[in-house]
């Protein structure tokens, strides 16, 4: 009601708006596309706080409670530091999930990196029908943590699998893999590791820039082909290794989805695949423990960033930007 | 980049002075909607809710929320659609999903404040619902007859009662149900089991199937929290007591013993093949995937698995005294304390149940109907064989069944997912049944403190 008896604001004196736009002309222009930039940003915005910052915050404060998602919040009950304790102290089943991951996240990230650059290397030629096999190596990364490819990965390394009918072929007994508490997290590295495509083109991208005259350079003056690599590929390359290394690091510790389908949602066979994260769903989820489970993502966004900083602490002492501007 | 210009500080002083003011009121006027609309329509929701006590043909739209695959989804739309055609003014908002994710989504509704009306639920998640106070008490409506229950054996209906409040109703009976598979016995002439063997018997027959069949006799269901509870009651004990687990270490050990002793005498399958049958899906159980002779399972399962074999399936009782087992209800239907149309929910449970024309269409997806009248109408109209058999075995052990436990308490679906684990230590041989039965009972009473 106040809108519309208010005195009309919406229709400013066209003349006075001519003038100004003649009299500043770039900064009127300026002015309106802010506006414009503003209002088609709005969904993005209203998103980052409706469904990413808000909630955020509030489950930093749910991270202090009780809450166990059924009761409403009015009544949820301030625990302190109580949820924390009990994570750092009273629950083995708490650093169980952070041993899988980070021996997960420790053993397929860097295994991965160097498949990624290994094939970007081979791929690197300009030899027939490269573009097909860019695209077929890249394949498994578009699937990406699909449920399907999960269950497919499930029914290839069971007992009666695709895996151990290959195995028999040349007399090797299989185990079953997927189903054996040794070796379940070891198979979910290996499906980690096989979609290494979106690390690939982006080293792939990267040997695209390494001047050819460094080459030509270096091979005047005698390098043989690993000397290339080591003194220019490698340097050169740094950027883009720091890159997926950070990138690659934050996702290996936020895998779900394979674990998830992998053990039926428990982290299976005897917790041997209860990833951080699926742990931090069930105690969420199946527990009802939303507080505690608040706790521990808070937790693991903090890991998740000290371990980020300290790569780019060390970062000084590797990465080279070919401006010579090394930070 | 340019450097960024603040726009006020060249801007004239004509704009200056003329912008921001309806700027600001435009916002002023846009916070004071965002703050009012809620109250309005919160306001227009209350009324809708007087209105509907004072006249019952007010139009109503109750959401229902259930789990179950295609064939129930259509079973429940057809008999809402009948309730529907009785109440014109009740219209249904259906939502309906796999299991997989079934309460989670249920406690997310819960949790953002609009849970459904009325929704299915089971027996891991009823006491976690009822002791948040989430659950509507049907006490009086069962009092004043608005909710029917005399037809129901009364170990049904009391089976929804937590802490005194009847906060489910049972939207199906089974019981816990030994598969087998009928025509590997016949194939090899091998007896069948009976209901009424004891656990030891029941080894041994597995043991001579693995021999005479190469096919493992039985799934070895240490992992398995109503196989254990069975065997529980056997020995005078119990799942829970009060807010108490109802057993000991050593209860634990012996169960876990009892196992390692069949899995030694190969009467059932290897450790990764009984992780495998330890999957809640049906299609897992290791009967039907031709890996085990038996399954664990509840009877009301058998149509279902039917579906994933080829092979003939028999279903008995549970070894040991059958009188062990009772009448469970497979799921029920609770309603949300918080609806707006708490007597129309009830309506709808209490025709779900006891309306012959909607409990003819349910059959027995749910389990078997819970009015025992109705249940013989329905038993002697069913053709399904499969389903036949289960009507069977389930009339049968009727006579046999014991009085209901209480029903699983706040912390219930953690002490299933910790006696897998620790089953499974004993069974990868990672842990003696002792040490398996003391790191289960440990991770218990954190459960459910």
């Amino acid at each position: 009601m106040a809108l519309t008896t208010a005195p009309d604001p919406t229709r400013p004196d066209p003349g006075s708006v001519r003038v100004h736009a003649e009299r500043r002309g770039p900064g009127r222009f300026r002015d309106s596309e802010g506006l414009a930039g503003y209002v088609f940003l709005s969904p993005w915005l209203i998103g980052l706080m409706g469904i990413t910052a808000i909630p955020m915050l509030l489950s930093l404060y749910l991270s202090f409670t009780n809450y166990d998602i059924l009761t409403p919040f009015s009544e949820v009950e301030w625990v302190g530091l109580a949820n924390y304790e009990r994570m750092f102290t009273a629950d083995p089943s708490y650093w169980h999930s952070v041993r899988v991951t980070l021996t997960f996240a420790l053993i397929a990230v860097p295994l991965k990196l160097a498949a990624a650059l290994g094939v970007a290397l081979l791929l690197n030629r300009a030899w027939r029908g490269v573009g097909l096999f860019r695209g077929l190596f890249y394949l498994p990364s578009l699937l990406g943590g699909s449920v399907a490819l999960a269950i497919v990965w499930v029914n290839m390394f069971n007992r009666d699998g695709a895996f151990n009918s290959l195995l028999s072929l040349v007399g090797i007994q299989g185990k079953p893999w997927v189903n054996d508490p040794d070796w379940a997290l070891e198979t979910l590295m290996v499906l980690a590791i096989w979609q290494f495509g979106a690390p690939m083109v982006i080293f792939l991208a990267g040997l695209k820039q390494v001047p050819t005259e460094l080459y030509e350079a270096a091979s005047v003056d005698g390098a043989g082909r690993f000397r290339q690599f080591r003194n220019v590929t490698l340097p050169m390359l740094s950027p883009v290794i720091f890159f997926n290394l950070v990138l690659e690091t934050i996702n290996g510790f936020q895998g779900f989805t394979a674990a998830f389908v992998l053990s039926n949602g428990l982290g299976g066979p005897v917790d041997s695949t209860l990833m951080y994260t699926l742990n931090l769903y069930i105690t969420g989820f199946t527990d009802l423990e939303m507080g505690y489970a608040s706790a521990m993502a808070w937790v693991f966004l903090l890991a998740i960033a000290v371990i980020t900083a300290i790569f780019f602490s060390t970062g000084r002492f590797w990465v080279h930007y070919s401006d010579g501007e090394d930070r | 980049m340019h450097p960024a210009t603040p726009p006020t500080t060249n801007a004239p002083v004509g704009r200056n002075h003329r912008t921001p003011l309806p700027r600001r009121r435009l916002l002023r006027g846009l916070l004071a909607v965002t703050v009012a609309a809620p109250l309005m329509f919160g306001a227009a929701a209350c009324g809708d809710d007087d209105g509907g006590a004072a006249d019952p043909n007010a139009p109503v739209k109750l959401s229902i929320f259930w789990w179950g695959g295609d064939a129930r989804a259509k079973l429940t739309e057809d008999a809402l659609a009948l309730y529907t055609s009785k109440h014109p003014n009740v219209t249904f908002e259906k939502t309906w999903q796999a299991n997989q994710g079934y309460f989670d989504k249920l406690a997310t509704l819960t949790a953002g404040g609009n849970p459904p009306d009325l929704f299915q639920i089971d027996d891991n998640f009823l006491a976690e619902y009822a002791a948040r106070n989430t659950t509507l008490d049907l006490t009086s409506y069962q009092k004043s007859g608005k909710l029917d229950t005399s037809k129901f054996p009364e170990s049904l209906w009391q089976y929804g009662v937590v802490d005194g409040k009847l906060v489910g109703l049972a939207a199906g009976e089974n019981t816990q149900g030994l598969v087998y598979n009928k025509t590997l016995l016949t194939k090899n002439n091998l007896p069948e089991p009976t209901t009424g063997m004891t656990w030891e018997q029941h080894i041994a027959w597995a043991e001579e199937v693995s021999k005479k069949t190469g096919v493992p006799g039985t799934q070895d269901p240490s992992a398995d929290y109503k196989a254990l509870w069975v065997w529980l009651r056997q020995q005078g004990k119990d799942l829970y007591k009060g807010s108490e687990l109802g057993f000991t270490a050593e209860d634990v050990t012996k169960w876990f013993e009892l196992w390692k002793g069949a899995r030694d005498r190969k009467a059932t399958p290897t450790a990764d093949v009984i992780h495998e049958g330890n999957a809640t899906d049906i299609t897992k159980q290791l009967v039907v995937t031709g890996k085990a002779g038996t399954s664990w399972v509840w009877a009301n399962q058998m149509p279902d698995l039917k579906k994933n074999t080829k092979d003939e399936l028999g279903v008995i009782a549970y070894p040991g005294d059958p009188s062990a087992q009772w009448a469970r209800a497979s799921m029920y239907w609770s309603v949300f304390k918080g609806s707006k149309n708490k007597d129309v929910a009830v309506d709808v449970i209490n025709f779900l149940n006891n309306d012959l024309e909607a409990v003819k269409l349910l059959g027995t997806d749910r389990g078997l109907p819970s009015n025992q009248d109705l249940r013989r109408v329905v038993s002697d109209d069913t053709t399904d064989p499969a389903m036949k058999q289960s009507l069977a075995v389930e009339a049968e052990l009727t006579q046999k069944f014991g009085p209901s436990p209480q029903v699983p308490i706040k912390g219930h679906s953690k002490v299933r997912s910790e006696l897998t684990k620790a089953a499974e230590n004993a069974q990868y041989g990672r842990a003696t049944p002792a040490q398996a039965a003391a790191q289960f009972i440990e991770a218990c009473k954190a459960a459910i403190a």
